[in-house]
């Protein structure tokens, strides 16, 4: 039996709805002539306001797995159910719907548009909505004072520092209530100062809001403030560690 | 259902607005590129306008002779170049149509000569006309004062002349030329026994008051014809006749001057009205042509559109990977970047507007055409302007929507 495929325990969940059922999901990519297969058959279940760390060594498929979970790319083979949707085979322009209502990104990198203000960017997902700019203005307001920086509106990204920016690109994951934030290393570009901090906003808004949130992260002392942390290799979950929430 | 609307205008509105944002970020870029269109779109109103105004300057040059007008003129290099014998036009000729035609209400004789005119030392330049009276009555030119020298006076070889409102005010001032003196050539004293009312400039710009009549015969005197009368005017009975008068006196001339049957006349007749046909022709297939070659700076302008627009693709990958992530639909993407090309052919053409009336205006000034603003060339030019800048925008908006976000974030 292939580690992970069936030990997924459902009890410590089992009153919540689940936000990811993943059965079987494969990835395979051809290099030429020979297919490599990143994902080799993940199970993957996550409740409804759940944190979840993925770990694993580089090469592992942790961020294969991630792109598939955030309908940024589609499976080859597998099923996957957001929110009781299956979206393993979405068109393009489905994914993006997918994404833009249901799923928040928070990159290492931040990746802010940098001509754009941290109101601006904080409201990008509403303008892709249809909000109208007085309204979502209003909305990235609110978020930016809930990170704490209500007085930098108007900085451009490269006027704020590095946790000022993760709080901006977190402030903008949030901005369209998603059902699952995505969050790839959070703090690997951070110093250990601001990194806490952004973890701990994290974390918080997690609690008050019912996030579900999914963490990719090296980093030990980061996945200990999950509930539950989940083990990447050769494309296949290993040895779930279950910590009830 | 009426909120969904309201979303997609509020969203078109912001469509342009980012893309105007974006675009005012490299503006030094943004205006190099939109050179190449606001280039085209000058080009073409320009061209337009140039071509608009020098037809309507023909034609209106045309049209102030008069369009129930025949025009007789010689026509004999042709005939000369064969060894045939070729005559000038003469007084015979004249009096021959006077006689046989039976089409014609006015024949006057016209010999053209730029003259000196000369009075108490002050010195004018201008063009004498020495005709008969038939020619002011062809014409409809009326007097302002006195009345045209008749018949009489033509026979009589006198020495008699009617002045235009140009020479009469730059010789006599505010005085009455009537029964004055003028010397022309510095050899015929003429009395003045007319002054002709002023018709002001022709669209070409010639003052058509500055000129001077004589009797032909008058002038056939001291000057001579050897080369025959510069043209006979004629004008049929009815503008109906124009046809038949024009074969009439071709054929009367013909038998008149011997032409054998085949062979070239050594005169021709000609009516404003064909040769404001052949302007017309001739002006569409060079308005034409003018318009091909602004449509061709329009395109290159696109061309620009296409490559600044594939190059800021480029240049901003990764912001395509962030926006797509996030969840920008392609179709939004899409169409952001078809807004910026849009955006730029809008500032483009309003640049070439104003540089097209600009250079418009300057030519038809230097040109002494009439301005010519046309709404017609305008409106065509920025529509297809706008056309351009969707279709070469399209290409590279196309390439932003089909990038793979993955790949996109990875970029660097």
């Amino acid at each position: 039996m292939a580690p992970g495929s069936t030990l997924e325990p459902a009890s410590p969940r089992g009153a919540r709805p689940l936000v990811i059922d993943a059965r079987g999901l494969r990835k395979s990519y051809w290099l030429g002539k020979s297919a490599v297969e990143v994902l080799a058959g993940v199970n993957l279940t996550v409740g409804a306001g759940e944190v979840v760390a993925l770990r694993g060594p580089s090469g592992s498929g942790k961020s294969t797995l991630l792109n598939v979970l955030g309908c940024l790319d589609r499976p080859s083979g597998g099923r996957y159910l957001l929110d009781g949707c299956d979206v393993s085979a979405l068109s393009r322009a489905a994914q993006a719907w997918v994404r833009l209502h249901m799923i928040g990104f928070v990159f290492q990198s931040f990746n802010l548009i940098a001509r754009a203000t941290a109101l601006e960017n904080v409201a990008l997902p509403l303008f892709y909505a249809g909000v109208a700019r007085p309204a979502r203005e209003a909305v990235a307001r609110d978020l930016l004072a809930r990170v704490g920086l209500a007085d930098r509106a108007r900085h451009l990204p490269a006027q704020l520092s590095g946790g000022q920016c993760q709080r901006v690109a977190i402030a903008r994951a949030l901005s369209v209530h998603p059902k699952l934030v995505l969050a790839d290393e959070p703090t690997g570009a951070l110093d250990s100062r601001s990194g806490g901090e952004v973890l701990e906003l994290l974390l918080d808004l997690q609690r008050r809001e019912g996030l579900t949130l999914i963490i990719v992260t090296h980093d030990a002392a980061v996945a200990a403030r999950t509930d539950r942390q989940v083990h990447l290799l050769d494309g296949r979950i290993v040895d779930p560690e279950v910590r009830a929430a | 259902m009426s909120d969904r609307h309201r979303n997609a205008w509020a969203w078109r509105g912001e469509g342009l607005r980012s893309a105007v944002e974006v675009l005012a970020r490299y503006p030094g870029r943004s205006a190099l590129t939109v050179l190449g269109l606001a280039i085209g779109v000058a080009a073409f109103i320009s061209m337009v306008s140039f071509g608009e105004g020098a037809r309507r300057s023909v034609l209106a040059q045309f049209q102030s002779l008069g369009t129930n007008l025949l025009v007789v003129g010689p026509w004999m290099a042709e005939r000369q170049a064969r060894d045939q014998p070729a005559q000038p036009l003469g007084a015979l000729d004249v009096a021959t149509l006077g006689r046989e035609s039976t089409t014609l209400a006015e024949i006057a004789p016209v010999i053209r000569m730029d003259q000196d005119l000369e009075r108490a030392g002050v010195h004018h330049w201008l063009r004498v006309q020495a005709t008969t009276p038939a020619f002011v009555r062809l014409h409809d030119w009326p007097l302002a004062a006195g009345g045209m020298f008749d018949e009489d006076e033509v026979a009589r070889r006198a020495k008699v002349c009617v002045l235009g409102a140009t020479p009469a005010r730059a010789l006599f001032g505010f005085g009455d030329p009537l029964g004055g003196g003028v010397t022309m050539g510095g050899v015929v004293l003429c009395r003045v026994v007319g002054v002709l009312e002023t018709k002001g400039y022709s669209a070409g710009g010639d003052d058509l008051d500055d000129l001077l009549l004589m009797p032909v015969t008058t002038f056939e005197s001291y000057w001579g014809t050897p080369e025959g009368y510069s043209r006979i005017e004629l004008e049929p009975l009815r503008p109906g006749l124009m046809e038949a008068a024009k074969s009439e006196v071709t054929e009367i001339l013909a038998r008149l001057h011997r032409i054998n049957e085949g062979e070239e006349n050594d005169f021709r007749v000609t009516s404003p009205l064909e040769v404001i046909r052949a302007v017309e022709r001739t002006s569409a297939v060079l308005t034409g042509l003018l318009r091909g070659i602004a449509a061709v700076s329009l395109l290159v302008g696109g061309i620009g559109i296409m490559n600044i627009q594939l190059v800021s693709v480029a240049e901003r990958t990764r912001e395509i990977g962030v926006r797509a992530a996030i969840g920008a639909s392609p179709t939004q993407i899409l169409t952001q970047f078809l807004w910026e090309a849009l955006a730029l052919t809008l500032v483009g053409a309003a640049a070439g507007v104003l540089l097209g009336l600009a250079i418009a205006a300057v030519t038809a000034d230097v040109m002494q055409w009439p301005r010519v603003i046309s709404g017609r060339g305008i409106a065509g030019a920025v529509v297809f302007a706008l056309a351009v800048g969707l279709v070469f925008g399209f290409l590279p908006a196309r390439r932003a929507a089909a990038l793979d976000p993955i790949e996109a974030l990875r970029h660097e």
